[in-house]
């Protein structure tokens, strides 16, 4: 698998947008791969452009130079085969319960129709154990529980691959550790491909294996590491410490006053 | 909210809200000083505390009051009492011709605010496709929005003749701007992650428009249904009263200037009072939508 093309392939990509008054570069000419099944990491401090090209991959934004390829096609446009999770607990659609939330993805993008959605709506939602909420409203769930809905209307669509933008960014601590671990245990039972936006360094060593570190303004990369722990998800690990150092290193090198 | 939020971070822990429990179970002194600590509120409270019995009570002693001052004035020409209003009422429904009147009132105004609305959405919808869309909604709204329809009715006359296609016309006027209006500021407020997410679906278009943009904004559209369908319900009876008829069936407005140039004055009255038992009766309709929808999903404003 390793030899074939990569799934995602970001080349040289330079993105610029206006405000009313200005033109930004956002991030200039960044490259990055990612494999089936890797859980590539998009890490650096606010204005790295880290979401900016989360919303390229998605299809949200073209970029002003350079390509993105998904499976050696050139993205163009929002598509059920890239779904994001976004920050925001506003992402689902508060005039529809959980259950008809994620069904509702599945027969929208043509993945599933009537009685088959709602059973493959219901197994995804006990996935993340909320079989209980599936008639509840969104505005009745917690933020932890939003977000879950989220990833199983995400996970439901059995997408190419996964993006998501601080997905737990929102949350309190206590819900966003067992969030992270949660995702790491739906990941080792589908391998989906993962690629998860975070200011955090903690977040990005316990959930990827592929780290790619971005420097602000504009954004660049400035490094790509493998962690490939093995045993993923453990802030005990031997190596968290040190790799914690080296990535702190790396992003603070030249540039000391970003706030991360 | 944050009780929600509470409420799910102890069954996530649930393990150490349990030892919080038997933590807590220990050496509490139990509730033995305080003497009641549910009561069920007595019948009479219970009663009291319906609102729909307290308007009622308001609407009796309105009624009260009608009939003692119209019964002192004794002047049935200016001020018929209550009584003579609700007979004159009951007669024109019953032997009367008001009931076909209210019908055919009812039924220009339903295609009247039907056209208007899907009008409004259409430009509503080019406004937030596009940019002159949306420039061209907002000069037209602007200036039309502030004009009042039944300004239009003497040109409306001209141009569609006495009938059913002159009041058709003022009432899509009323209707049309208020509800394009707050469509379009509905619209314009849906959150860019919700616009992502329709998107992500792979849904355009029409698909796009009835899924995620009407119902996303429908907050703000049910506030312009609602006070479209009130300004077309006044253009509608004042239109009315000013000709209103067409081959000899005029609608309520009509109803209400025939009686008064015949000097029927408590069917005048019983007219009045049915144009406000409509009114009213369409506004606890869209209370009832209201409830069923934007309240249930927690989208209220």
């Amino acid at each position: 698998m390793g030899s074939a093309a990569p799934l995602l392939d970001v080349q040289g990509v330079t993105i610029q947008y206006k405000t009313s008054a200005q033109l930004v570069t956002a991030t200039w000419r960044v490259g990055f791969q990612a494999d089936r099944s890797d859980r590539l990491v998009l890490l650096g401090p606010s204005g790295c452009g880290k979401s900016t090209l989360l919303k390229a991959i998605g299809g949200y934004l073209t970029p002003t130079e350079g390509e993105i390829t998904l499976s050696g096609r050139t993205i163009s446009g929002p598509g059920p085969d890239r779904v994001m999770v976004f920050q925001e607990t506003d992402q689902l659609l508060p005039w529809k319960t959980v259950l008809q939330n994620v069904a509702f993805a599945l027969t929208a993008s043509g993945r599933a129709s009537g009685q088959n959605a709602d059973e493959q709506a219901m197994i995804a939602i006990r996935t993340v154990k909320l079989e209980k909420f599936a008639d509840s409203y969104p505005h009745t769930l917690s933020g932890g529980m939003k977000q879950r809905v989220a990833i199983a209307r995400c996970l439901a669509m059995q997408p190419e691959i996964v993006l998501m933008d601080e997905p737990f960014a929102a949350l309190d601590a206590l819900t966003r550790q067992q969030m992270q671990e949660e995702l790491l245990e739906l990941w080792s039972r589908s391998q989906f491909t993962l690629i998860f936006v975070t200011h955090s360094i903690e977040e990005a060593i316990l959930l990827g294996n592929r780290i790619v570190l971005l420097s602000p303004h504009p954004g660049q990369v400035k490094e790509i590491m493998d962690v490939n722990l093995d045993d993923p998800g453990n802030r005990f690990h031997g190596r968290f410490d040190e790799l914690r150092d080296t990535i702190h290193r790396v992003l603070f090198k030249d540039v000391g006053d970003y706030v991360i | 909210m944050s009780f929600e939020k509470s409420a799910a971070i102890t069954r996530d822990l649930s393990g150490i809200s349990r030892e919080a429990t038997a933590f807590r179970s220990h050496g509490q002194p139990t509730d033995q000083a305080i003497s009641e600590i549910v009561r069920p509120l007595s019948r009479a409270e219970k009663i009291w505390n319906q609102a729909i019995v307290r308007k009622s009570l308001i609407l009796v002693l309105l009624a009260i009051a009608w009939q003692v001052y119209a019964q002192q004035l004794n002047n049935p020409l200016m001020f018929p009492t209550f009584t003579d209003t609700t007979a004159a009422l009951w007669n024109a429904f019953t032997k009367g011709e008001l009931g076909s009147r209210v019908l055919v009132s009812l039924r220009i105004l339903l295609s009247g605010y039907g056209i208007g609305v899907l009008l409004a959405t259409v430009l509503a919808a080019l406004a937030n496709a596009t940019r002159p869309g949306n420039d061209l909604l907002e000069v037209l709204t602007a200036m039309f929005n502030p004009l009042p329809p039944i300004a239009l009715l003497p040109l409306a006359l001209l141009w569609f003749g006495l009938g059913n296609g002159s009041i058709t016309f003022v009432l899509v006027h009323a209707v049309l701007w208020p509800v394009a209006l707050s469509t379009h500021s509905g619209f314009a407020s849906i959150s860019g992650t919700i616009r992502m997410v329709g998107r992500n679906y792979g849904l355009t278009g029409l698909r796009y428009l009835l899924h995620i943009l009407i119902p996303a904004a429908f907050p703000a559209i049910l506030t312009g249904l609602k006070n479209g369908w009130a300004f077309a319900w006044r253009t509608l009876i004042a239109a009315e009263l000013v000709f209103g008829v067409s081959s000899g069936s005029g609608g309520i407005g009509w109803f209400i200037y025939e009686n008064k140039n015949q000097l029927e004055i408590a069917y005048v009255f019983a007219g009045l009072l049915t144009v406000i038992a409509i009114g009213v009766t369409m506004d606890s309709l869209f209370r009832l939508v209201e409830r069923r929808t934007i309240n249930r999903w927690g989208m209220k404003f």
